[in-house]
């Protein structure tokens, strides 16, 4: 299935996926390009760089996971990252336009559920905004310089 | 990086503690295979289980929930270790407190050693 919408954008400042399907493969596949992405445009060491991978990537599987099941539906998620050389920081937002599952099962899997703290934890400053439009999570890096 | 989400899991005795040795990446996609390995290796009773992630190259928290799932599941006496070294996996592991719940340990040997101490 071709979504009309989608865009692909990849340049030394910008890496935009718009309009990817909410699906486990087109997650997996945005991970890989978006981390080819970073290898090949900053001067990160593996640490920094897995941590960026996996936290867009958890961002991106929630929202694969979650996003459009109340829907019933596989709707699409935008990955867009963009570097400001000047203040050498690298940011990043996954959005969707689905409802995330915010109810906590019950009772708490302590199996499930790390994605958000890892999330917190990987990236310099994270944030989760929730609309009845949809979802958007913001992460930035500082530190991020070009090679 | 690894790409695409290719999982490879082998299964082998020591002992009596069954080792897990997984390669490539642990995603959500790739997640529930280390689980069926898991779950089956339990099944044939072993005295420890050893979840060996040396060679795995992302690990998300679809795969750090097989792992702590499995903590939870194991029958009393018996323990499971991870192996898990750098920063694809003991980083993220420590960072969400996995590392609290059940015992990481740099080498495979390191692990196998605190099953004949």
């Amino acid at each position: 299935m071709i979504d009309s919408l989608s865009k692909t954008v990849s340049s030394a400042e910008r890496f935009e996926r718009v309009g990817v399907p909410a699906d486990p493969g087109a997650a997996a596949r945005t991970r890989d390009d978006f981390s080819r992405w970073l290898q090949s445009n900053f001067d990160l060491d593996s640490y920094k760089a897995n941590d960026l991978v996996l936290a867009i990537y958890e961002a991106l599987a929630n929202t694969a996971e979650f996003a459009y099941v109340s829907m019933g539906r596989v709707g699409t998620m935008d990955l867009r990252a963009a570097h400001d050389p000047s203040e050498s920081a690298l940011s990043v937002t996954v959005a969707d336009r689905g409802q995330w599952r915010t109810a906590p099962s019950s009772p708490p899997d302590r199996s499930r559920g790390r994605g958000i703290a890892l999330m917190k934890a990987l990236a310099d400053r994270a944030s989760i905004q929730t609309s009845t439009g949809g979802t958007t999570v913001r992460l930035v890096w500082e530190g991020i310089r070009r090679r | 990086m690894a790409s695409g989400s290719t999982c490879v899991v082998n299964e082998r005795l020591v002992g009596q503690v069954a080792v897990i040795a997984t390669s490539g990446v642990v995603d959500m996609i790739t997640a529930p295979q280390l689980e069926d390995a898991i779950t089956a290796a339990l099944a044939k009773s072993p005295a420890g289980l050893v979840v060996d992630l040396t060679d795995v190259e992302f690990l998300a928290s679809a795969g750090m929930g097989v792992l702590v799932a499995a903590h939870d599941a194991a029958p009393e006496g018996v323990a499971i270790l991870i192996v898990a070294d750098g920063p694809a996996t003991s980083r993220p592991l420590k960072l969400v407190g996995i590392a609290d719940i059940m015992p990481l340990h740099a080498t495979l040997d390191e692990a196998l050693a605190t099953f004949t101490a």
